[in-house]
């Protein structure tokens, strides 16, 4: 069973579309990266999987369970972290997370491991915490009582070097207890780091659905090189780039083949490397691909 | 079913106006006390003034007529105005905010996270602000009371009473007014200042329907048309269709709420 699937997901917002025609699905256990531009339908996905916002067409399944009429059972088994999280200001860290562990009716299993990782002043009132200490309480919330899944949006945001770190480690720990994780986020490393797959999304659509390593390896390498004869007499691929006196193509092909070919050259200076996600998100965002 | 009762919201509802709830107990005992004791040094020149047609001006409230006893002096300055007006105004400011605070402030996103139904929400943030009502009205209610005994005036406290719990079933339709706002409009300071609008607008239609006969049936979309404090402080006449349509507004309140809340997009851009 998946854990998360969608069928033709549309959201308009009366005449705007949100999303359209979003289909996709998370395995147990996967941690599953959703990317995309802003205002690319990221947070109109989760909140629409969360059954904040209704569907206007299409269909959204969490454990096999409807997300608009058996929300209440799924939440049973969800952690949340909101995209522009926003948190009661008027009650302390530690009254907000037993209001909630009290909504939640069940055992608080990872309140210990986690308040050891993300220190938060639980005496003190949330409207004096900094964005840093608000993600972290986020992170408690969302992982307390040890759900079957998690939806992150951009959860990284506002947390130093040292705590993302710490987070990564984390999911990383959960997703080997067979844990699922969805988020959504910019930050490359991060996906790189932590995604088994990822949907990028841009203007409502998904346009790509891949294993990152999949996405890496299709996308290929870029050759960059400095040759002393006239740049006019280069035959490379037909989308060459020049900048510098550098030529530089993209190349999914046999690299032994291409060094055979550029060896009829005086080469000054050469560069081969892996694409980058970054590069590849790029292009996917500017809607190349 | 089972999800309608969990009260764990109603409860967080009730510490977060916990208080509010004892600033507005001591304030209303405060008006309650400083009206009643008043009466003492006001009661020859508010009787001489009846006679010479004083009473006219107050034509827009109940009771007026006998605004020179301490029965109608108290039903003019404390409940007419204090009570049914300016308490009036503070339950429907602080209600419709119950669910427009939660959407303004986005903290409803969390909350929604939780496995809890948005019926639910609605029904427990409202009962959540009923125990405020029911403080500052038995608090009113006992602060009156002792000011009588110890000024050595007249009243039935079986009627004083009866008026306290009549109060109930006027205030919290009030608030369930309040939520309905509180669900339709999702900015807070829009919400409440709406829902204090909708108050004085009824306050105002009541008033036209007492003072222009022509005009008497714009007093019945008027809550304050089905809550008399005169009658019941003066012969302990309960409007009971009043009660009953006052009772009815309740629920329709809620169900309405519910019925809204459970189709709304909830939108935190």
């Amino acid at each position: 069973m998946d854990i998360i699937e969608t069928k033709n997901l549309t959201k308009y917002y009366k005449n705007i579309k949100g999303i359209e025609n979003v289909t996709f699905s998370v395995k147990k256990g996967e941690n599953f990266g959703f990317l995309g531009p802003n205002g690319a339908g990221k947070t109109t996905t989760i909140r629409t999987l969360l059954g904040f916002l209704t569907p206007t067409s299409g269909e959204a399944y969490i454990f096999g369970l409807d997300s608009q009429e058996d929300s209440i059972d799924i939440k049973k088994d969800i952690g949340y972290i909101p995209g522009d999280l926003n948190l009661y200001g008027h009650l302390t860290g530690g009254q907000f997370l037993n209001y909630f562990a009290s909504l939640r009716e069940t055992n608080m299993y990872l309140i210990d491991e986690l308040l050891s990782i993300f220190e938060v002043p639980l005496e003190r009132k949330i409207k004096g915490y900094s964005k840093g200490m608000k993600q972290k309480l986020g992170i408690v919330q969302a992982f307390m009582h040890d759900p079957e899944l998690v939806i992150m949006d951009e959860p990284t945001a506002g947390l130093d070097p040292l705590l993302q770190q710490e987070f990564y480690k984390f999911l990383l720990k959960e997703k080997k207890k067979g844990r699922t994780m969805f988020f959504s986020s910019h930050i490359l490393s991060e996906v790189d780091k932590i995604c088994d797959r990822v949907a990028i999304i841009r203007e409502g659509n998904l346009v790509a659905l891949e294993d990152v390593d999949t996405l890496k390896y299709k996308k290929g390498k870029i050759i960059r090189i400095k040759i002393k004869e006239q740049l006019s007499k280069f035959k490379g691929p037909k989308q060459i780039k020049v900048k510098d006196g550098w030529i530089q193509f993209v190349t999914s092909d046999d690299i032994d083949s291409w060094i055979k070919k550029l060896a009829k050259y005086t080469i000054l200076d050469i560069e081969i490397n892996e694409f980058s996600l970054e590069d590849i998100f790029i292009r996917y965002y500017e809607g190349r691909q | 079913m089972s999800d309608w009762f969990s009260f764990k919201v109603a409860l967080q509802t009730i510490k977060d106006y916990w208080r509010i709830t004892i600033i507005l107990t001591l304030l209303f005992m405060g008006i309650a006390i400083m009206y009643s004791s008043m009466y003492p040094a006001f009661k020859d020149v508010m009787l001489e003034m009846m006679e010479s047609g004083f009473a006219d001006s107050f034509s827009a409230f109940r009771g007026a007529e006998d605004m020179g006893s301490y029965v109608g002096f108290l039903n003019i300055e404390l409940y007419q105005i204090f009570w049914i007006l300016i308490y009036g105004i503070l339950i429907g400011f602080i209600s419709a905010s119950l669910i427009s605070k939660e959407i303004e402030a986005k903290t409803i996103d969390l909350l929604m996270s939780n496995p809890i139904s948005r019926k639910q929400i609605i029904f427990e943030k409202y009962l959540g602000i009923l125990p405020l009502i029911l403080t500052v009205n038995f608090a009113t209610f006992i602060a009156v009371y002792a000011v009588t005994l110890a000024i050595n005036e007249e009243i039935n406290v079986g009627y004083l009473f009866l008026t306290h719990v009549t109060s109930i079933p006027y205030f919290f339709a009030v608030a369930g007014v309040g939520l309905l706002i509180s669900v339709i409009i999702d900015e807070k300071m829009k919400a409440s200042i709406i829902m204090i609008a909708i108050i004085v607008g009824m306050f105002i239609f009541e008033s036209i329907s007492l003072m222009i006969p022509d005009y008497e049936s714009l007093g019945y979309i008027s809550l304050t048309h089905y809550f008399n404090p005169h009658d019941i402080l003066t012969a302990g006449n309960v409007d009971a269709v009043g009660v009953v349509i006052l009772v009815v507004v309740i629920l329709e309140c809620i169900l309405v709420s519910m019925f809204i809340f459970e189709r709304k997009d909830i939108n935190v851009a």
